[in-house]
């Protein structure tokens, strides 16, 4: 499934090159591992998509004694540009020849010469003053200015500075700063057990929770080998379409708050609600955590509350038909959205995009179908893919989606209300520790988490790649060309999370 | 003497006093068409009075315009009012000037407002005073143009005598050219009062904004003055809507017979025409700012046209 290939530093953009079949193979992740007190070097993670449908891992090595440095791959692959400056920052490895090599995590005035993922870091350092982020003037001209927006913003909505280039009200450039409430979450897993470490990872973000707990669940099942019961299965795909639900149907009625379209702003925050009180009602929590756990789901649901769940999607699915209907028929909501924050495929390829912003701009990618976990193989369900990339097409991606969701929950319903079964196992990971990676496909898009045991089976790395940190930057070249006043608009449609950043 | 200084205070206390009401009542109502119960009636009043009582800050980098500009605006705002007849036609300022006076006032605030979101230099400031603009120099003709068309029926821009003459020829005045100027004045209105199409006042997006981007280096008193010039705009705007469109059951003067009728006919109009604008706000969504020139264009069209029809028959 996954094919491993290991490379000198200096042969990383050649060896890059061949795994990714010339960039035509996604880059899904990268990262780095300070393992000098394993074998005294430091290795880099590239996961790659195979051609035969599985995943290909490349990794190299750089000698802790040798100069901390190795090629960049950015100008070959131009989704590794955010990567390569987080672990320049993070590890204080240099990816000679970056074009763009500014601090992306770290924003003054953090010191020079601390590297939090390092090892020998240990406590973070005082760090006084004031943030000061420092912004070349991207681009000069008559008549063009500067329009700084944030990081704090008058809703209430996480920290991002940008900063747009404009002439008039037409974006010309848009410089996104993000990473303002970095929480050292890989590195504060980083010595605890894998029982311990599911109670941070779920909480990456609020409305992945249960894809990030899914996600690492399923690595530390396959390092110790263990299948988990099929009826955890079940009720874990269960619980990651009821999210997908509660995001995207939130995420139609923000487009159309976006553009002050109150009617369908207001009934899909109805209806959203109604779908976050069953979750609570279900599992106790709004944001259906505490239920995922490695080696299975911590509360079975039987019974009563099946049939409450069937109940509440029959209701839902035509009550969301008519928000729909609502929304098309409304010409002067449907002008605003149509040809707006186009992201062209090609962009989307390079920076290899996940999640409904990729299948928006014709991209047919889904991790649920492609690389199957938990039972979706034996599901049946639909990847609605668009062409056009604008709001409009992220938009109605959206709704087709919430209606395959749907289904998937009646399958899943109808599988638990017939079988009985355990839903939980006891995982016994090896003496020897051992690595594994760990996907599930969230409602923005493929979160891959990495998890490494070490010899006490206490987590040695962790790596979070979570859906938002690819689609971030394609956000900013969607802009571009757009007006300013319609960049909300933009930002909503794609849905991204900063928290996923700040892990 | 003794009935003009009344009726100047009558009516600068119903301006003033009103305004908050007419915003609440359109908020309610737009919040009970989204399924939403929506803030209290009188929640605008308790913001205002909130607003008074604060301590502004006031940004280093602004000058005195700053903190002159919303007393400008205000009086600005409320003597425009005072011109305008609300439910007696013999309004406190009528001697003092028609209804060019009101558009020019309501410029004036404008370029105030505008300039003042300028004085501390933030982006959003410029941002909301470069649309303003843009946009007011397609709303005032837009205005004028809408304005003109019941002139010319009336042969006066005397608004006192407008809104008698339009009363007394009750269901006569009927007719097609009419028609055409209350949908030229509509779009006036909903632009003027800066709402959904073309600004939405209660959007927290602030590089959506127009009118509330001019605000935003504003708080305590200062904004207060501002929010509630904004109120007593929008009932200035609807009060030149009735007294055009709408005037029957206006009452001449304050010693005349009927006022009564004529207040709770008054107060009636009001309600209906925020309902109208809840309705509107409901059903639409903002258009593209690029599109807001078109939209404005279409009512001088239509205000071109009722024109060319007063000219004709």
């Amino acid at each position: 499934m996954m094919k491993v290939k290991d490379t000198p530093v200096a042969g990383l953009r050649a060896a890059a090159n061949a795994v990714s079949k010339s960039g035509r193979l996604p880059l899904r992740a990268m990262f780095a591992n300070d393992e000098r007190s394993l074998n005294g070097n430091y290795v880099l993670y590239l996961l790659f998509e195979a051609e035969d449908g599985g995943f290909s891992l490349l990794t190299s090595r750089i000698d802790a004694r040798q100069p901390l440095e190795f090629p960049s791959l950015t100008t070959l692959l131009p989704a590794a540009a955010w990567y390569e400056r987080e672990i320049h920052d993070l590890f204080g490895l240099k990816p000679t020849g970056h074009p763009d090599l500014q601090p992306l995590v770290l924003h003054e005035p953090w010191p020079a010469d601390c590297f939090p993922l390092r090892k020998d870091f240990t406590a973070a350092p005082e760090v006084g003053g004031s943030i000061s982020v420092k912004h070349p003037v991207a681009v000069h001209g008559e008549g063009v200015f500067e329009v700084p927006v944030g990081p704090i913003h008058a809703g209430i909505i996480e920290p991002g500075h940008f900063r747009f280039s404009q002439a008039g009200e037409n974006v010309i450039r848009l410089d996104p700063t993000l990473f303002y409430t970095h929480r050292g979450i890989e590195k504060s897993l980083e010595g605890l057990p894998v029982e311990r470490a599911i109670y941070r990872i779920e909480r990456t973000c609020g409305v992945c929770s249960v894809s990030h707990a899914l996600s690492f669940s399923q690595a530390a099942e396959a390092i110790a080998g263990t299948e988990v019961p099929l009826r955890a299965q079940y009720l874990r795909v269960l619980l990651a379409e009821l999210e997908r639900l509660y995001n995207h149907i939130g995420d139609v009625g923000n487009i159309c708050a976006g553009v002050g379209f109150a009617v369908g702003a207001s009934q899909a925050a109805r209806q959203k609600e109604t779908l976050m009180r069953f979750n609570e009602e279900l599992t106790g929590n709004r944001f259906l955590r505490g239920m995922i756990v490695p080696g299975g789901v911590t509360t079975d649901i039987g019974g009563e509350l099946i049939r409450h769940a069937s109940s509440l999607i029959n209701a839902l699915l035509p009550d969301f038909k008519d928000v729909v209907e609502i929304m098309e028929s409304n010409a002067g909501f449907i002008d605003r959205c149509r040809q707006t924050g186009v992201l062209p495929r090609q962009v989307a390829a390079d920076l290899a995009v996940v999640g409904p912003a990729a299948r928006a701009s014709g991209i047919d990618a889904d991790f649920r179908r492609d690389h199957p976990y938990a039972v979706y193989d034996q599901l049946e369900f639909k990847v609605p893919v668009r062409r056009h990339g604008d709001v409009e097409d992220r938009l109605w991606l959206r709704v087709s989606e919430v209606r395959e969701s749907c289904e998937l929950i009646r399958q899943a319903l109808a599988f638990l209300a017939s079988q009985k079964g355990e839903c939980r196992t006891e995982l016994t990971f090896p003496a020897a520790g051992g690595s594994s990676f760990g996907w599930s496909e969230s409602a923005r898009g493929a979160n891959i988490h990495w998890l490494m045991l070490d010899a006490n089976r206490r987590i040695y790395r962790y790596a979070i790649r979570s859906a938002s940190y690819p689609n971030w930057p394609a956000v900013a070249l969607a802009a571009p060309g757009n007006i300013i006043p319609d960049f909300p608009l933009i930002n909503k449609s794609f849905e991204l999370c900063y928290a996923c950043l700040d892990r | 003497m003794l009935q003009t200084a009344f009726g100047l205070f009558l009516q600068t206390v119903l301006l003033i006093g009103l305004a908050p009401l007419v915003q609440g009542l359109v908020k309610k109502i737009k919040a009970r068409l989204q399924n939403r119960i929506g803030p209290p009636l009188l929640q605008s009043y308790y913001e205002i009075a909130k607003d008074l009582r604060k301590q502004a800050v006031i940004s280093q980098h602004a000058s005195w315009f700053t903190r002159y500009a919303p007393y400008i605006v205000w009086s600005c705002i409320v003597t425009a009012g005072l011109i305008v007849p609300s439910f007696f036609a013999d309004s406190p300022l009528g001697f003092a000037g028609d209804v060019l006076m009101v558009i020019y006032l309501f410029g004036t605030a404008r370029i105030f407002t505008a300039l003042a979101a300028l004085d501390s230099g933030s982006a959003f400031g410029g941002m909301g005073s470069s649309r303003e603009m843009a946009i007011g120099a397609i709303i005032e003709p837009a205005l004028l143009l809408a304005v003109l068309g019941v002139c010319l029926a009336g042969k006066t821009t005397v608004l006192s005598q407008l809104a008698l003459q339009v009363a007394g020829q009750s269901w006569d005045f009927i007719d097609p050219a009419y028609g055409l100027a209350v949908l030229a004045m509509l779009i006036v209105v909903m632009a003027e009062t800066g709402r959904i199409p073309v600004d939405n006042p209660d959007t927290h997006l602030e590089l959506t904004m127009i009118h509330e981007a001019m605000l935003l280096e504003y708080s305590g008193r200062y904004l207060g003055l501002m929010m509630w010039a904004a109120e007593v705009k929008q009932l200035v705007v609807l009060n030149l809507f009735i007294s055009l469109f709408f005037p029957w059951g206006i009452a001449g003067g304050l010693a005349e017979a009927g006022l009564a009728v004529s207040l709770l006919l008054y107060l009636l109009k009001l309600a209906l025409l925020a309902a109208t604008l809840a309705v509107v706000e409901t059903l639409y969504a903002k258009v593209r700012l690029f599109k807001v020139p078109p939209l404005l264009s279409s009512s001088m069209a239509l205000s071109v046209l009722v024109i060319i029809l007063r000219i004709v028959m």
